[in-house]
């Protein structure tokens, strides 16, 4: 699904760039001028950084907060709460008994947010989970811009038979079927004696790298298209015909003069990527192919939650409220910055 | 024309064939597949195994196999699944009315509220209403959908299934055919909850769009010409700015078609091809895979084929590669 | 999905002790209506897909489809269609009596009951019963043609090569006397019960040699009019059906019977709730449970099955090479908990052995648990002594990989015993596979599965089906992905004692149900397995269902409950 914004194409407008108190300054220095003054992008930017922080400060809570390990199992624990002993997992009160339920919201420090099927932690999980899921998200949007200008820089800037077979190699990552390759290769990397040895590092089954890689691999063509698009319009422009003509050699000319001009693109794009890839990790962990138990993500937790929807809907609504939140910061800050390192919309607003 | 017909059908076929043969090369290459012993049941003796082996020509050599399904697929169309031994193609056959009723229904949708939502923020723009119009379509852009369809069944078979909700009918799917007023009831909240993330989306592309196209020369013309502000709307700059609305439209509808919408399918049990494609997964059966999978490739290519035709009608700058 | 092991009914060998007993009275006490309710009326049935495996009765082989085969199809015996015990019981279908085997069991005559009707209008004839058993093996792909029927003279040559399959020698038919004479290359005690169940119901001559679409005519009450897998199974009256045996193939109740495909299971729930249908086949979502057994409580039949689930451990491979090792995760292992996770202890009893309660052999025992008794019930984990042993068998540290599909429930126990096995010491990782490569992927000796999930329901009720099936010697074969043995067990003084019981068991059953009780100490003290708990059925009907009633080997019987 495309969700960033393809009019993020944007055209170049440095050399348009004109107007009285501008001028004799760098491109970069007035984008990051027009940043700071855009204060809701700038709060979606702090917000963002206070996930993460948050995330990544999931074992501090776990172990002074929660008192928990929310990687094991608690089906038969109990624990205090107002000087009570509660069971974490209760058994139905309905006529016949039937039924198990996990302890809902106690609102305090153990179990804040109640616990999953498993009597696990779901607010300690949550904060786990967010963990994976930024990982994951960072990474594979970084992977798919990296390669997605490599490749594109190549097409647009060589055309002809080369841009022909990188366009249909685009076309045919566009078509994989995701999920196919995200199962398959779960199940070799879980069926191969000691995970995937790749000489350097080695993959295990529940490794992040498998669903970093994979979304990573399936966004480069949405990051090429652009890419490709703007390099074949770049090849056009004076600027570059002229460096042609005084005999420039290709790498001189991809690194000096276009290189630059696609890097705002590509930087436009990155946060609205991460936007992207972090609800698609959500969406494979979801379906149980992308991150692997015991690991957890955000995706997996709403999995987890699907079977308790209607008696412990916290379970499920806790870890998409993150997912929200989390993209929207991201596609509020992407807004932002494409404003900023593109104003021409705004300037024509006048 | 014919050229470029020529050369769209050559990598259509071209991608269906790679496709059809990396899935078919990866299938094989997962340790633990061995699709007999899968259809030989519980407790069966190597000699069976050994039958259904041969039966199902499982012991010739990779491309012969792959020549047989495609036969089985394309020209005898009696490909059997290695789970539920039945033929495939009726399969995918009655799993497409199933998704194509949630996704044109989803696409009325998110078409009408896009151009009124896009519409209505370009034209009140430096009020207080674009902003929040923006804003609402940000968040819609955020929600995951399979998590949007969770708590969409929560409220509505749930905590207020006693109330305002009452009339929603458990999740599943009932044909057009069979009852049109339960296929719409069936449908309405699938159709909303896919149509949100497309509704932000496609509103601020027709916003950004429009907002471009008025200051184009021949808008400023129109409007020098006196003509009035909703003509001049109307007429040009909405037509143009179609063009980007148009052919995104048209990829999107493609890869849905295809199963894109199978979270959605998942999460509201409606039995159509995402659905189908994800139990076929699940359940490691390569002949409803390769089906599915050429399925995808076939209308996603297609999709794309068709965008590119009509962009280039649209705009005659463009010419189609 | 999520409980994979309802769906596959299990193939089991070994002697039938209650066949023995079944084969003197064939008893024809009552040729009255079902019990409870009227005739009449269209059952609908939902299930979220259509069986797995394939629509031809001779192929297929999963629960599913046999709760509607035994009343479509007949075969020469049948188990008695009755809840209760009765229901083990082997009564003559098609076949005017249960013979007696002679030639040293190596034959049995059967004489065919007169009159009797396919759904097409054929009747049935003595070379009917030949043709099948030839189709049986023609076909190619049904399972358990090379380990159950193999044993009728000419079969083995059928096996190899099913196309030029013939059984002349094997099942003699004579159309003019109507009598059907099997000849056996072996004593087969257990030959009846292959009789009893679908692969062995008689079809008429003329089906093709390939597998259907659609189940071919049958005797029975019904017969598939439509088998749409993508939509619905239609089964209405065989209007040639009369009732010969009210013990084998009473008459049946609804008019139509209707199995719809497509819905989620929650879907299913409510429609059932509401009555707009009457039965669900799949598993009942956890979170349902609650709200079903207080609004409920009244359409919820609750059913003991004959039914195991457990860990198989490698006995092998380190870690679980050492006996000590073995009985220590066995201490350790808090069964209760992992009935809360099957749902509760409504649904499932935990236990330390390996046969389940209600069978023949089963003795209570249970040396696994906090302050051992006499009773044989599971009270609570020890887990200090599991420690201890732990800790003596010098195998801490050890990485072990725990296997278990990625179903639900199956994923919440093996994530339940890598964290109980870190506790103890070693370094466990879980290795959940697709249901569809899981079990024939531990089977295999290669994988070198440490410990490995699983579950084993009856086929029909005899001792050896677990014992010698699941940890006998021969069950175990090397490197091949058809290995029921996962634990790799194979101990030569229980095997011999388990050879005399089978042999025993031809002649003095209960003689023979003694040995296996002392088979089933002795291998639960070796700990192969790490024993989990019997499961139950639990079954959902609407309102309007009448007179339920839940059979030991075909669960519930559809056709003899009413909607009227």
């Amino acid at each position: 699904m495309a969700v960033f914004e393809p009019e993020a194409e944007v055209a170049i407008r440095d050399a348009e760039e004109t107007g009285g108190d501008v001028i004799g300054r760098s491109p970069w220095a007035l984008a990051g001028r027009r940043l700071v003054r855009n204060k809701l992008a700038l709060a979606a930017f702090v917000l963002f950084l206070l996930i993460v922080a948050v995330s990544f400060a999931a074992p501090l809570y776990a172990r002074h907060v929660a008192h928990t390990d929310p990687f094991v199992s608690n089906l038969s624990g109990s624990f205090q709460q107002n000087g009570k002993t509660v069971q974490v997992i209760q058994q139905g009160t309905g006529k016949l008994g039937l039924g198990e339920t996990p302890i809902g919201p106690t609102w305090q420090a153990k179990y804040l947010l109640g616990a999953d099927e498993q009597g696990r932690d779901v607010a300690a999980r949550v904060l786990y989970g967010g963990r994976a899921s930024l990982e994951i998200g960072i990474g594979s949007a970084a992977l798919a811009c990296l390669l997605a200008t490599v490749f594109g820089l190549i097409a647009g800037f060589f055309g002809g038979w080369t841009d022909s077979f990188l366009s249909r190699a685009m076309d045919l990552v566009w078509a994989f079927p995701v999920y196919l390759l995200a199962i398959s290769l779960a199940t070799v990397l879980l069926t191969a004696p000691n995970g995937l040895d790749l000489g350097i590092v080695r993959v295990g089954a529940s490794s992040l790298w498998i669903p970093l890689l994979i979304i990573g691999l399936i966004y480069v063509p949405y990051v090429y298209r652009p890419v490709r698009g703007q390099v074949l319009s770049l090849r056009q422009k004076e600027f570059v015909e002229a460096a042609i003509a005084q005999g420039a050699g290709s790498f001189r000319l991809i690194f000096r003069e276009i290189l630059p001009n696609v890097a705002s693109t590509v930087i436009v794009l990155l946060p609205l990527m991460i936007a992207t890839t972090i609800l698609t990790e959500s969406a494979l962990s979801y379906l149980s192919i992308g991150v692997q138990a015991p690991q957890a993500s955000w995706g997996t937790i709403i999995d987890d939650g699907q079977a308790l929807l209607y008696t412990r809907p916290w379970v499920a609504i806790a870890p998409g409220i993150m997912i929200v939140l989390t993209v929207l910061a991201l596609n509020v800050f992407g807004d932002g910055l494409r404003d900023a390192l593109d104003p021409r919309s705004k300037v024509r607003m006048k | 024309m014919l050229a470029f017909t020529v050369r769209r059908l050559v990598g259509l076929v071209a991608v269906m064939f790679a496709l059809s043969v990396l899935v078919f090369l990866i299938f094989f290459a997962t340790p633990g597949i061995d699709p007999a012993r899968q259809m030989a049941g519980r407790n069966p003796s190597p000699d069976t195994i050994k039958n259904i082996r041969h039966e199902f020509g499982l012991d010739r050599p990779l491309p012969v196999r792959y020549a047989l399904m495609m036969e089985h697929m394309f020209i005898s169309r009696d490909l059997i699944s290695y789970g539920s031994h039945t033929r495939v193609v009726p399969q995918i056959i009655s799993a497409t009315p199933v998704t194509l009723s949630l996704v044109v229904g989803a696409a009325v949708l998110w078409v009408l509220f896009s151009i009124v939502f896009g519409v209505a923020a370009a034209v009140l723009r430096g009020t207080f209403f674009d902003p929040l119009l923006m804003v609402l379509a940000l968040i819609g852009i955020s929600m995951p959908v399979f998590w949007l369809g969770e708590v969409a069944n929560l409220i509505t078979q749930d905590k207020l299934h006693g109330s305002v909700f009452s009339w929603v009918p458990p999740p599943g799917y009932t044909p057009l055919t069979q009852n049109p007023w339960q296929w719409f009831l069936h449908l309405l909240i699938p159709w909303l909850t896919l149509s949100v993330l497309y509704i932000g989306f496609y509103a601020r592309v027709l916003r950004a769009n429009l907002i471009e196209t008025e200051n184009e020369d021949y808008v400023r013309t129109a409007r020098a010409k006196g003509i009035s502000e909703r003509r001049v709307l109307l007429r040009h700059t909405l037509r143009t700015s179609m063009i980007t609305f148009v052919s995104l439209f048209g990829l999107d509808f493609g890869v849905l078609v295809a199963g894109g919408a199978l979270l959605t399918e998942v999460v509201f049990g409606l039995p159509g091809v995402g659905q189908l494609t994800y139990n076929s997964l699940t359940g490691l059966d390569l002949p409803v895979i390769m089906t599915t999978v050429v399925y995808a490739a076939f209308f996603i290519t297609l999709a794309s084929a068709a965008v590119d035709l009509v962009y280039a009608w649209l705009d005659p700058r463009v010419r189609p590669t | 999905m999520r409980l994979r092991s309802l769906f596959l009914l299990v193939a089991v060998l070994g002697l039938t002790v209650i066949v023995a007993s079944a084969c003197g009275g064939s008893s024809k006490k009552k040729g009255a209506a079902p019990s409870g309710g009227k005739s009449g009326g269209t059952m609908i049935l939902l299930a979220k897909a259509a069986p797995s495996g394939s629509p031809d009765p001779q192929i297929d082989y999963t629960l599913q489809e046999w709760q509607l085969l035994i009343f479509t199809h007949d075969g020469l015996v049948a188990f008695k269609r009755t809840s209760g015990v009765e229901g083990t019981k082997i009564v003559p279908d098609l076949a005017t009596s249960v013979p007696t085997p002679t030639d040293g069991g190596k034959t049995f005559t059967f004489h065919l009951r007169s009159g009797i009707k396919f759904s097409n209008g054929k009747t049935l004839k003595a070379s009917d019963v030949r043709f099948t058993f030839e189709r049986l093996f023609k076909i190619g792909q049904s399972p358990n043609a090379g380990t159950w029927y193999n044993v009728i003279v000419g079969g083995d040559a059928c096996v190899k090569k099913p196309k030029s399959c013939s059984l002349a020698k094997g099942v003699v038919a004579n159309d003019a006397t109507n009598t059907v004479t099997f000849h056996l290359t072996r004593g087969d005690p257990e030959f009846l019960d292959k009789l009893a169940v679908p692969f062995a119901f008689i079809l008429p001559a003329g089906t093709p040699n390939k597998e259907v679409q659609l189940p071919p005519p049958g005797t029975g009450p019904y017969y598939f009019a439509q088998y749409n897998p993508t939509k619905q199974i239609r089964l209405v009256r065989n209007k040639y059906f009369h009732v010969w045996s009210s013990d084998a193939q009473p008459a049946g109740n609804p008019d139509v019977i209707l199995m719809k495909f497509g819905l989620s299971v929650e879907a299913e729930v409510t429609e059932v709730e509401n009555g707009q249908a009457d039965w669900v086949f799949d598993t009942i979502p956890a979170d349902r449970l609650n709200e079903l057994s207080s609004k409920y409580g009244n359409q919820i039949h609750i059913n003991p099955l004959t039914a195991v689930w457990y860990v198989a451990m490698n006995v092998r491979i380190p870690p679980f090479n050492s006996l000590k090792a073995r009985q220590g995760v066995n201490f350790a292992t808090d069964r209760n908990a992992l009935v809360k996770i099957y749902g509760g202890p409504k649904l499932a009893t935990p236990s330390c052995q390996i046969l389940p309660p209600n069978f023949p052999g089963y003795k209570p025992y249970c040396p696994y648990t906090a302050n051992p008794s006499s009773s044989g019930t599971w009270t609570a984990p020890d887990f200090a002594k599991g420690q201890q042993l732990v800790n003596a068998s010098g195998t801490k540290g050890a990485t072990v990989k725990v296997n278990t599909d990625t179903a639900d429930v199956d994923k919440a126990i093996g994530l339940y015993f890598v964290g109980l096995l870190n506790k103890l010491g070693y370094h466990a990782q879980l290795q959940a596979l697709s249901p569809a490569i899981q079990y024939p992927y531990c089977q295999n000796s290669k994988n070198k599965v440490q410990f490995c999930w699983s579950s084993w329901y009856q086929d029909y009720p005899a001792a050896s089906d677990f014992l010698n099936v699941l940890l006998g010697c021969k069950s175990f074969v090397p490197g091949s992905n058809a290995s029921p043995n996962i634990a790799e067990f194979c101990n030569q003084p229980i095997q011999a004692q388990m050879n005399k019981a089978l042999n025993t068991g031809i002649f003095q059953p209960a003689a023979a149900n003694n040995q296996w009780a002392a088979i089933d100490r002795a291998v639960t003290n070796q700990a192969p397995w790490v024993t989990l708990f019997n499961p139950k059925y639990l079954n959902f009907v609407s309102k309007r269902v009448k007179g339920f009633q839940f059979s030991p080997q075909w669960y519930f019987l559809i056709d003899q409950a009413s909607v009227k």
